[in-house]
């Protein structure tokens, strides 16, 4: 049994803390604290998105409908029309109603997770609009 | 080489446990829950690595002892009982030890006679019967080889044509 030195006792109060604080903060940054959102009409997506290992049917269209279809179950927003692809792999959205903030960031981690096998999606915009 | 390994098992730690915070904060699930099992495996690989060296090092302390030390101990060793001292006594006595040999040994004499004569007289009638059981399928049959005049008229068997055949078969068919 070592001794308890002060400097001991203070580097493990500081660990102690610092653990708090970040398990603290990681509850917070979790948390779902929704709030109504009066401004905006919609919330427009636009993302990136890329293939590998896929199986020969399945088109890249396809796969980001079927993430932003699964997506949009976490939230209390539905796609307002058909997803428009942009070209060079990028595809736009819309949503109503409008997203607060809790739910653009639980729906932009859930596009950007890995929900489906074989296709990667980056966000590339996420924002209300009127 | 063993400093390599210990560092990638530290480093996939914290990376893991770092990439598992980050995309906890961004609300990725399944990125966090592999993170998190990548740490897991980090973990359980470090921690059985501390286990596996502080048990070599007790054994590399077991293993060297001090040859003074163990000297002593091996000149002080106590000796070992002798638990067949009583075999050593005058045997004048009829001790425990003889009344055990000797009415054992009339004991399993007796057993064995037995066993003898249990065996003798039920092996020997039950050995002649399986071979006599085993005997009947390549025995005669119980008339005979040969043929009785009836049959040999009746049928037409190979050799009835000749005169001496049909001499022997008649007189084996009578009885």
């Amino acid at each position: 049994m070592k001794k308890l030195t002060p400097l001991r006792l203070l580097l493990g109060a500081i660990g102690l803390a610092v653990g708090i604080v970040g398990v603290l903060a990681l509850r917070e940054a979790t948390l779902s604290t929704h709030e109504p959102v009066s401004a905006a009409r919609e919330t427009e997506l636009v993302v990136s998105a890329k293939t590998k290992g896929g199986e020969q049917d399945q088109t890249l269209p396809e796969m980001v409908e079927a993430q932003l279809q699964t997506c949009r179950l976490e939230v209390t927003s539905d796609l307002a029309g058909p997803i428009e692809s942009l070209g060079d792999g990028r595809f736009r959205a819309v949503f109503t109603p409008a997203m607060d903030e809790t739910n653009q960031r639980q729906f932009r981690g859930c596009v950007e997770d890995w929900v489906i096998d074989h296709v990667s999606v980056n966000v590339i915009e996420l924002a209300n609009a009127t | 080489m063993r400093i390599i390994a210990w560092l990638a098992g530290i480093g996939t730690l914290l990376a893991g446990a770092l990439y598992m915070i980050v995309s906890l904060n961004r609300w990725e699930w399944n990125r966090a829950l592999f993170f998190g099992l990548i740490v897991l495996i980090a973990e359980v690989g470090l921690a059985t690595g501390l286990v596996l060296r502080r048990l070599a090092r007790l054994e590399y302390r077991t293993t060297r002892v001090d040859p003074a030390v163990a000297n002593i101990l091996r000149e002080t060793r106590p000796p070992s009982a002798d638990r067949f001292a009583w075999l050593r006594e005058p045997s004048r006595d009829l001790n425990v030890f003889i009344t055990f040999l000797v009415g054992g040994g009339v004991l399993l004499s007796g057993i064995a006679w037995v066993v003898d004569r249990v065996a003798s007289k039920s092996s020997s009638p039950a050995g002649e019967e399986r071979l006599g059981r085993q005997l009947d399928p390549i025995s005669y049959p119980s008339g005979g080889l040969l043929l009785d005049d009836i049959t040999v008229l009746a049928q037409e068997v190979p050799g009835a044509n000749d005169d001496q055949i049909r001499q022997l078969l008649r007189r084996g068919g009578r009885p």
